[in-house]
């Protein structure tokens, strides 16, 4: 599409980053309407393709959890997944193979033998055969805990991660939480307050509340505003970084647009231009 | 005890013995230099109570008393076997010093090993018997008579004083409490019977409406219900089950050898005049009868004596007098001892003085217009145990084997020529089956009959039901009525007052046995028998007045004088009861007495009454001296450092127990500041009106179960939502033990990962709910959302699903024996049936090369699990019989699998080969199945508020916090109104505040966490302090309207899941006999369309519907029948009554009314049917 007829840069949307680190990212996005900003969370949280393991299969487990406890644990480890998409084409319900070939999946090993008294299983144990896409690592930690072991006990296993969506199963989800806010103030009113006494003191502002003015007293209600500025905050699992789960969920929603607008165009060469209104309407 | 290593928490048991098993609790967030505050903390001693005695201390108690005390009085008090036929002979039973059970079993037998065995948890009971050969002694040790089970942490069980370590060692859950047994693999609880009390009076209306004193007596050799009614116009009579009229109760007192009107009126009456006149006719009526001396009463008492007693002693003629003299002696108050003096002659005094006192009481009730004892006052209840149930058992048991050994040594005895000398040792080996069966067949079937009390009790013993924890525990604690169900009475089913601490009010079923089967509170006591003749001694001592040197006039002239019992059986007056009430109160005080005697006195009747019989429920107080408990900072200090136990406060009498007659003599506060005193002659109060305080609650919220209290604030529900939780908690899915995942249950729930819940309880500290807990912490959204979720139905997260929330393991049992049968031959496993293709038929898939499903291997619907073959022919061919050949090894075999039945896909987890006691061998395979919560699976909060799921809604569309946080479970708020569960929005608050805070709350019972002090937590937080949140919708990102009551609430998964109960079927198996579809699920049966779908169907008109529905879908037959004669059963067209052709029809009619005309023919009933064209 051609932006470059909008001459009202108000009409724009327009993001600003309020914070960031390796987990979470904070921004405002303003300037567009609430359904558009919603849409963008939603499909961050269910839409953005992932890795993660899918199917297990066991070698050896004499530990004390069942399979399918330890396949579940397995299945809810991020695994770096930036640019999987250039890696990994497919997601598995879209792959041409029976079950799942190197174009939807990657096989990780876990192979684990405890020889002290006890040792514990994380997802540094878990060792991929693909270059990145392996289970997500940090400084700080020491992996996430799939099992303990005590002397003698074993785990062996295949893992096959595949490509997914969080509709899915919320293991592809790159997303912890994503908060998400608008009005602050409550200057839409679009929530109703519960006092005893006084909304000022009983009801906390959150945080965002402070880069918004704070009405004033007898500020007139303005019935016909619509919300216009929203806060998100963005936390992911790790599988992605956040700012790419954003660029993601953005993809994921151009996509079904772009979609959206061929099907359209399609139907309008069939009937000529006034029969789309028609079937649409 | 001293040297034993401390325990730390980390897994041990705070019912071990072991006093240190908790330190975490016991100190419990404070540290040794914090100050102490004996009103916040005064509850410590909860644990340190529980750490002595167990939470099943009562059965453990109970077994310990039977199996260190009582079996060995019961060998010695039958010990003797004589023979008929040779005087000299005589067999003696001993019990050998020193005699442990479990002590001669060859290898250490561990409980774990009895239940994946399908043994018998039992130790041999060895005794010693001394004989003679002709004229030669022989002693012989320890020979076995029987197996006695071994109920588990019992004193001769292995688990008994060990470590939580030691215990794990040997295969058993530390937590466990132990107080059942194992027969045959099965885990048997013998519930704790309630039943009125034994030798105390009890006046009440009888069923004509007269009042009556009745007692019923119980010795060991007796059991019989004597009774005195006031009858009309003021006649007094006693009733006895063994005479068959109602003697006028002036001439049993003539019999009893009170013979003097003005002596018979004085020890009734005393000197009150009200009684005399009450009393007056009852004496006329003797008079009038013209019964003036004793033997005259006896002679008429004689007369009346029930024949069947009478029936032993044919062709002796019968000494009337005698008879009733034995009568009186024996039979009647057979409680009240009746001893010989130095003459030889019956001393009937004291029973003289308590028909008198009977009858006083009787006429006391008449005097006050009906004023009765209630026999549904705890006090008025003994609750009988195990070991007093197995001791009734064993007795009989004994006393039979005895006389079989008795019968069988008479065999040979009585043989004129004996070729050697008679052992009679072989005849004890020859029956050592017998106790053991008798033991065995008991407990597992629960029916207890001992013949001699003509008791008949079914459902006596249940399995442990293993459901989840606190469902084991609160079987454990369950107390069963002996009232019968269907009547519809209310008055034993009601909440009694002298329930309070004793028995939970909030834990029973609903319906039929409702307020009939109850629980125990958590500081429960029930006392065990003990020896009354110290005590007795004792109470001599302490200046009370042989009852037989007293006489009418003395026992109730003075207003001073009180009648002494001892366990129901008057032993004299004292002049100064009060004084005499604290002497021995003091005397228990200081450990001089045992703990568990009871004294109180109770005025309106003029009587001390003290108590050591067994199956008085009591419970600790502490003690309050002047106005001040005598548990003070120091001890309180001492115990929390653990220098003291609890013990030590009861031997150092700052603690003791009350049992509920003595709690009525008492004036317990329940907090310090209710605590009064007013010091003697203090101006101003009349001190009959303000009771000084003599007790001080431990902590209030004993007075709940162990189940009741795992609800968080239950003080602020109403109250049959805590009766629900009640029942819920037992069916919710969670940790059952540590030992869960080696045990091999017919059927086991486990959830995958269990919380312990936010807000807790002290109790759920104190029995380890909190180490195997059945629920998780829910974040919860109180809204309605989408309509599918009306009626109760929750809206669940599919994210939190997919990550875990209510995922349950499903544990399932399939067992076979490999049995060898008389005619050498076996079951045998087979391989795997395989087809063409040189592949597993898919039925065997899942077996391996031994017959077995192999471990790990995936299993459907259909699957053969063991493929077991068992010949064809079982049974010992005779010798030369004609017919086939006698070769076992030619017989053929059938196929006899296990097959796996149920929905879904399944692993098998465990296979188990293993031998019983019978050395049959045995193969279980235990089934796992991992279930995720699905669309009608049951869940509920801890607040009786059940409901199922009604929907999963995907993350995105569910609502949100301003932080993200999405809730795991959408309540609808209508769910509040009207079941005013106040509690669940408190732990709500407290979860949430918890949750912010990084700590648990307390919900405990009259007390926990504060609402203020949560809304701070909140606040603090920057959070509104009502717990509410706005939220954000998902699917428009539209603020909600409304504020959303918002945080953690702790969800327990209960076992009813939708995939062990969907069920539907179009065509399918059908019954052989009506050729109607079968009934029920398992059976793959039809779903009926019952009387009130009929009359829908009716009523809407469409009668080919139901034509359809009733007679094609169902059991349609064709039926040939003849026009003419009306007879079925015509043959190919051949109506054989007419010897016909021409006029047979066919009828289409359903199966079933065919089958009727057949058989009402069968009866001689001609059914005939009468055809017409259809118009």
């Amino acid at each position: 599409m051609n932006y470059s007829n909008f001459t009202q840069n108000a009409n724009k949307p327009f993001v600003s980053i309020t914070g960031q680190d390796q987990e979470s990212i904070s921004f405002i996005l303003s300037n567009t309407d609430l359904s558009v900003a919603n849409a963008i969370r939603r499909a961050m949280i269910a839409e953005v393709t992932t890795m993660a393991i899918d199917l297990v299969e066991f070698e050896n487990n004499t530990s004390v959890l069942t399979d399918e406890f330890i396949a579940h644990r397995l299945g809810l480890i991020p695994l770096f997944s930036s640019d999987v998409d250039t890696m990994i084409p497919f997601t598995s319900r879209e792959c041409s193979c029976q079950q799942y070939c190197p174009s939807c999946s990657v096989e990780l090993h876990l192979n684990v033998k405890c020889d002290q008294e006890s040792r514990s299983v994380t997802s540094n144990d878990l060792i991929s055969v693909h270059q990145q896409i392996k289970p997500i690592t940090s400084e700080s930690d020491s992996g996430i805990l799939i099992a303990k072991l005590v002397k003698g006990q074993e785990i062996s296993l295949r893992c096959i991660a595949k490509k997914g969506i969080a509709k899915e199963h919320a293991k592809w989800s790159p997303c912890a939480a994503v908060a998400f806010e608008y009005d602050p103030h409550n200057r839409l009113r679009h929530t109703t307050y519960w006092v005893e006494d006084d909304v000022k003191s009983e009801w906390p502002v959150s945080k965002n509340g402070e880069l918004e003015e704070e009405p004033a007293e007898d500020e007139p209600f303005d019935y016909l505003a619509k919300p216009n500025k929203f806060y998100y905050n963005v936390e992911t699992t790790g599988a992605l970084k956040p700012q790419e789960a954003i660029i993601a969920g953005l993809k994921v929603l151009q996509k079904k647009l772009a979609f959206i607008k061929k099907n359209v165009e399609g139907i309008a060469e069939e009937v000529g231009t006034g029969g789309v209104e028609e079937r649409m309407f | 005890m001293a040297d034993t290593p401390v325990q730390k928490g980390k897994g041990s048991s705070i019912f071990s013995l072991e006093s240190h098993g908790r330190d975490d609790l016991r100190y419990n967030g404070k540290k040794l230099t914090d100050p102490i505050n004996t009103v916040e903390d005064k509850w410590r001693l909860v644990p340190a109570f529980l750490q002595t005695k167990g939470l099943v201390k009562q059965h453990l108690d109970s077994f310990n008393y039977f199996i260190e005390t009582d079996i060995k009085k019961i060998i010695e008090a039958n010990k003797e076997v004589r023979s008929d036929f040779d005087p000299e002979f005589k067999l003696e039973v001993k019990v050998p010093m020193g005699e442990d059970l479990r002590a001669r079993t060859s290898y250490q037998l561990t409980p774990h090993a009895c239940r994946l065995r399908d043994m018998t948890y039992a130790g041999a009971i060895e005794v010693d018997i001394k004989y003679n050969k002709g004229k030669q002694g022989f002693i012989k040790r320890n020979i076995e008579i029987g197996k006695m089970p071994i109920m588990l942490k019992s004193s001769k069980c292995v688990l008994h004083e060990k470590s939580p370590d030691e215990i794990a060692a040997l295969g058993e859950c530390p937590l466990d409490p132990g107080g059942y047994f194992i027969i045959r693999g099965t885990e048997k609880v013998i519930l704790i019977q309630e039943q009125l009390s034994k030798n105390r009076i009890i006046v009440e209306p009888d069923r004509t409406g007269f009042i009556s004193a009745n007692v019923t007596s119980s010795t060991h050799e007796k059991k019989s219900k004597t009774g005195v009614v006031y009858g009309k116009a003021g006649k007094i009579f006693l009733k006895h089950n063994s005479l068959n009229a109602e003697i006028p109760i002036c001439i049993v007192l003539k019999a009893l050898g009170v013979e003097s009107d003005r002596e018979i009126a004085e020890l009734v009456c005393g000197s009150n005049m009200e009684y005399l006149e009450l009393f007056s006719p009852a004496l006329e009526e003797c008079s009038s009868m013209k019964i003036f001396t004793q033997k005259q009463a006896l002679d008429f008492i004689g007369a009346k004596v029930r024949v069947t007693q009478r029936g032993s002693r044919v062709g002796i003629k019968p000494n009337w007098g005698d008879e009733a003299r034995a009568l009186l002696a024996d039979t009647v108050l057979a409680h009240v001892p009746v001893e010989l003096d130095s003459q030889g002659v019956e001393n009937f005094r004291p029973k003289a003085i308590y028909v008198a006192l009977m009858v006083r009481r009787t006429i006391q009730a008449v005097r006050d217009g009906g004023i009765t004892d209630d026999r549904d006052f705890v006090g008025n209840k003994r609750l009988e145990l195990a070991g007093q149930l197995l001791s009734l058992l064993f007795e009989d048991l004994f006393k039979n084997w005895t006389l079989q050994i008795k019968r069988a040594i008479d065999q040979q005895l009585k043989k004129p020529n004996r070729t050697s000398q008679y052992d009679a040792s072989t005849a004890v080996s020859a029956t050592s089956k017998f106790i053991t069966d008798g033991l065995f067949r008991a407990i597992s079937s629960g029916n207890w009959n001992v013949k001699r009390f003509k008791m008949e009790r079914a459902g006596v013993t249940q399995v442990l039901s293993r459901l989840s924890y606190v469902s084991a525990l609160g079987m454990l604690t369950r107390i069963s009525s002996q009232f019968e169900k269907t009547r519809k009475v209310s008055g034993p089913r009601a909440l009694q007052t002298s329930q309070w601490g004793m028995l939970c009010p909030s834990d029973t079923p609903e319906g039929e046995a409702c307020g009939l089967i109850k629980n125990l509170a958590l500081m429960t006591h029930i006392t065990t028998d003990s020896d009354d003749k110290a005590l007795q001694r004792l109470v001599y001592m302490l200046g009370v007045e042989d009852i037989n040197l007293i006489s009418g006039t003395d026992l109730y002239s003075d207003k001073e004088t009180f009648l002494v019992f001892l366990n129901g059986v008057i032993l004299g007056v004292h002049r100064q009861a009060e004084k005499f009430v604290n002497d021995i109160r003091r005397l228990r005080r200081i450990g001089k007495v045992d703990p568990f005697v009871s004294v109180y006195r109770t005025v309106s009747q003029r009587t001390i009454n003290i108590s050591s019989d067994g199956g008085r429920v009591c419970r600790p107080l502490i003690i309050v001296n002047k106005g001040v408990p005598l548990f003070d900072e120091n001890d309180l200090k001492d115990l929390v450092h653990g220098i003291k136990k609890f013990d030590d406060f009861v031997i150092t009498g700052k603690i003791e127990y009350l049992d509920t007659n003595e709690e009525t003599d008492s004036d317990i506060a329940i907090y310090e500041k209710d605590v009064v005193y007013h010091p003697p002659n203090f101006p101003g109060i009349d001190f009959n009106d303000v009771p000084n305080t003599t007790h001080l609650e431990i902590a209030p919220f004993t007075l709940l179960g162990a189940v009741a209290g795992l609800i968080p604030y239950p003080h602020h529900n109403q109250s049959p939502r805590n009766t629900y939780q009640c029942a819920m908690g037992k069916q919710a899915i969670g940790a059952i033990a540590y030992n869960q995942l080696n045990r091999i249950d017919t059927l086991l729930y486990l959830m995958v990962y269990p919380h312990h819940p936010m807000v807790r309880t002290r109790t759920i500290e104190l029995i380890g709910y909190d180490k195997l807990p059945a629920g998780q912490n829910a974040t919860v959204a109180v809204m309605s959302y989408s309509g599918y979720d009306i009626e109760d139905a929750l809206v669940l997260n599919k994210a939190s699903v997919d990550r875990g929330f209510g995922r349950c393991v499903v544990m399932r049992k399939f067992s076979t024996m490999i049995k060898s049968y008389a005619n050498q031959t076996y079951d045998r496993l087979a391989d795997a049936q395989k087809g063409d293709d040189g592949i597993p038929i898919t039925k065997h898939a899942a077996l391996e090369d031994d017959g077995i499903a192999g471990v790990g291997i995936r299993i459907a619907s259909g699957n053969v699990l063991i493929n077991k073959q068992s010949p064809m022919e079982t049974s010992q061919r005779p010798p030369g019989s004609a017919v086939g050949s006698s070769d076992p090894s030619a017989i053929p075999f059938r196929n006899t699998p296990v097959t796996y039945k149920y929905p879904g896909e399944a692993v098998v987890d465990q296979v188990v080969m293993t031998t019983n006691e019978e050395d049959q061998t045995m193969i279980k395979c235990l089934i796992r199945q991992t279930r995720r919560p699905e669309l009608g699976d049951k869940f509920s909060s801890r607040h009786g508020q059940k409901g199922v799921c009604g929907i999963i809604v995907n993350q995105e569309d569910m609502p949100f916090a301003e932080n993200g946080v999405t809730p795991d479970v959408i309540m609808n708020p209508h769910g509040f109104p009207s079941r005013m569960t106040v509690g669940k929005m408190i732990e709500l608050l407290s979860g949430k505040a918890g949750v912010l805070d990084g700590n648990v709350q307390y919900g405990t019972a009259f007390g926990g966490s504060k609402v203020e002090d949560m809304s701070k937590i909140l606040i603090e937080n920057g959070y509104s302090y009502c717990g509410k949140d706005v939220l954000t919708s998902g699917i428009t990102g539209e603020m909600l309207q409304a504020y959303i009551f918002f945080g953690p609430i702790y969800y327990q998964k209960l076992k009813h899941m939708v995939m062990d109960k969907m069920h539907a079927r179009s065509r399918g198996p059908r019954a052989t006999l009506t050729r109607q579809p079968t009934e029920g699920r398992s059976r793959d049966g039809g779903l009926r369309v019952g009387e009130m779908e009929r009359d829908c169907l009716i009523g809407h008109g469409t009668s080919s519907l139901l034509i359809e529905r009733l007679l094609f879908s169902s059991d349609a037959y064709d039926v040939e029948c003849c026009s003419k004669c009306g007879l079925i059963g015509a043959y190919h067209g051949y109506c054989t009554f007419c010897e016909s052709r021409e006029s047979v029809v066919s009828v289409k009619m359903p199966y079933a009314c065919k089958l009727l005309f057949q058989e009402l023919m069968s009866m001689n009933i001609v059914p005939r049917v009468e055809v017409a064209t259809l118009e």
